[in-house]
């Protein structure tokens, strides 16, 4: 595909991020058909994104749940960039999120990864992932796309930056890396009900699987994970919807309980 | 090299390359210890290395070889695998459970006990998977040096552990004990792995040593291989 094409679709992208608007999806406008292709838009959308700006705080991986795999016809993760302006710190009690800078909005419940020492591919195992860790959180991401009511493919949604749309952290734990992390759970409740529940292992098996696959999958590239980069690592619960006024609390045990309204 | 050095490398190479075993030449290889790891570092030059293991770590075994600390061998990326191992990838295949160490930092030569302590991110369970080109695992201590103290494959257990497990390993094979141990006969690891920079010329972060096991070694077939510990489990399927 000709680069002239490509750098149509990022600025696409970029112009819906802007305006808030979605485009219809580029797999069926322009033809993006090849995972190579699409992770080139999405590095062009992430220097239009950072020519307005914007910085790098870490990576997110995506579909690392095997329903969601199958759902894409897909048989591996994805990820993309982690946009400081879409970060949103914990200050108070409860993380305030505006509503309207989203297109159309969904939440996951993760864990986050803050990388402690340099992770270059390829054979990182997921052992050497947790050697290498500095501590772990409990994270809400939400996620958004700027394709038109969610009518993606795999390559519509990796062009797309994996449809990041922002996230929030719960406070860094460096004991939790001595836990199993397949069997920790979660519980999302949503306005006062329990609404979606998972464990660790439904993050591709363990959530340190899924940084190695990235650091590996870098690795091919030449790109290695560095100190101080935040990792999602990809949800343990179903993705749910959410609109304006929604409370929703991410409870782990013997974790502070995470709140975000959506105002 | 010598020329009786230069024959072992030849052997192994040979042996490895083809997956066969050859029979041990006994007392008439002479090659001394030093030598026999000339040959295994030769036989590793340009594939990625991972870690170490230790082999024959209890003083039962050493004494029984003549010697008074434990022999290593090099772990390679590929070695490492996770949930299925192809058992017709090996010559000899057996299976022993262990424990490994995850550094965290670098451990340079002549490290104190503390340093080691220091350097360490934490314990994973693990199985080791042996092989070796002699037939019968009969050999001598440069035969088994030189082939890379045995080194086939290796299992990690999937939880950090902030000590090696307290009681016992045991390995079964689907629903057969194949060996108990407990993991005290593994020695201090702080110690193990101060020593093993020493003779390896220092550790680096990042990398994973195999303490070596509290049990006999025992033939893999195919089936579901299970570490249980008071620590958690870890389990893969043998195929």
């Amino acid at each position: 595909m000709s680069g002239e094409r490509l750098s149509e679709m990022a600025r696409l992208l970029d112009e819906a991020w802007e305006t808030r608007t979605p485009v219809a999806p580029l797999s069926q406008t322009h033809g993006l058909s090849s995972i190579e292709d699409a992770y080139e838009v999405q590095r062009l959308f992430h220097e239009r994104r950072t020519a307005r700006g914007e910085r790098l705080l870490g990576r997110k991986i995506g579909l690392t749940a095997r329903a969601v795999q199958r759902q894409l016809g897909v048989d591996q993760p994805d990820f993309g960039n982690l946009w400081a302006s879409r970060y949103f710190p914990r200050e108070g009690s409860i993380v305030e999120v505006p509503r309207e800078i989203f297109l159309q909005p969904r939440i996951e419940g993760e864990l986050a990864f803050l990388i402690g020492r340099r992770l270059s591919g390829p054979g990182v195992s997921l052992q050497e992932v947790l050697a290498a860790t500095e501590a772990v959180a409990p994270a809400f991401e939400i996620v958004d796309s700027r394709i038109r009511d969610w009518k993606i493919t795999i390559t519509d949604t990796i062009a797309d930056n994996a449809s990041y749309g922002g996230f929030t952290l719960g406070a860094w734990r460096r004991s939790w890396l001595s836990r199993d992390l397949r069997t920790l759970g979660m519980l999302l409740v949503k306005n006062g009900q329990p609404t979606a529940q998972g464990a660790g292992a439904a993050a591709l098996d363990h959530p340190a699987a899924a940084v190695a696959w990235l650091a590996n999958t870098f690795g091919r590239f030449g790109v290695a994970l560095e100190p101080g980069d935040i990792v999602l690592s990809g949800s343990w619960i179903p993705v749910q919807p959410v609109e304006r006024g929604d409370v929703c609390e991410l409870l782990l045990a013997d974790a502070e309980p995470l709140v975000l309204r959506f105002t | 090299m010598n020329e009786a050095e230069r024959e072992l490398l030849e052997t192994v190479r040979r042996a490895r390359a083809e997956r066969r075993t050859v029979p041990s030449k006994g007392s008439e290889r002479n090659v001394a210890l030093e030598g026999a790891f000339r040959i295994q570092a030769e036989l590793a030059a340009g594939r990625p290395l991972k870690g170490y293991k230790l082999g024959l770590v209890s003083p039962a075994k050493q004494r029984q070889m003549g010697i008074d600390r434990p022999v290593w061998g090099r772990v390679f990326s590929e070695m490492i695998h996770a949930h299925e191992v192809r058992l017709s990838d090996f010559i000899q295949p057996r299976v022993e459970p262990e424990v490994a160490a995850l550094l965290a930092s670098d451990l340079p030569a002549g490290s104190s006990e503390g340093a080691a302590m220091r350097a360490v991110a934490g314990f994973v369970l693990a199985v080791d998977i042996l092989d070796s080109i002699w037939e019968g695992y009969r050999f001598t201590l440069a035969e088994v040096v030189a082939d890379n103290t045995s080194g086939g494959g290796f299992l990690m257990g999937e939880r950090l552990l902030e000590a090696p497990p307290a009681g016992d390993l045991e390995l079964w094979l689907d629903g057969e004990l194949l060996g108990r141990g407990p993991v005290t006969a593994l020695g201090n690891p702080y110690r193990q792995l101060a020593t093993l920079a020493d003779m390896a010329g220092g550790l680096s972060a990042g990398q994973v040593v195999f303490l070596g096991s509290p049990a006999a070694a025992q033939p893999a077939r195919p089936g579901t291989l299970t570490l249980l510990s008071a620590a958690g489990s870890l389990s893969a399927r043998l195929v």
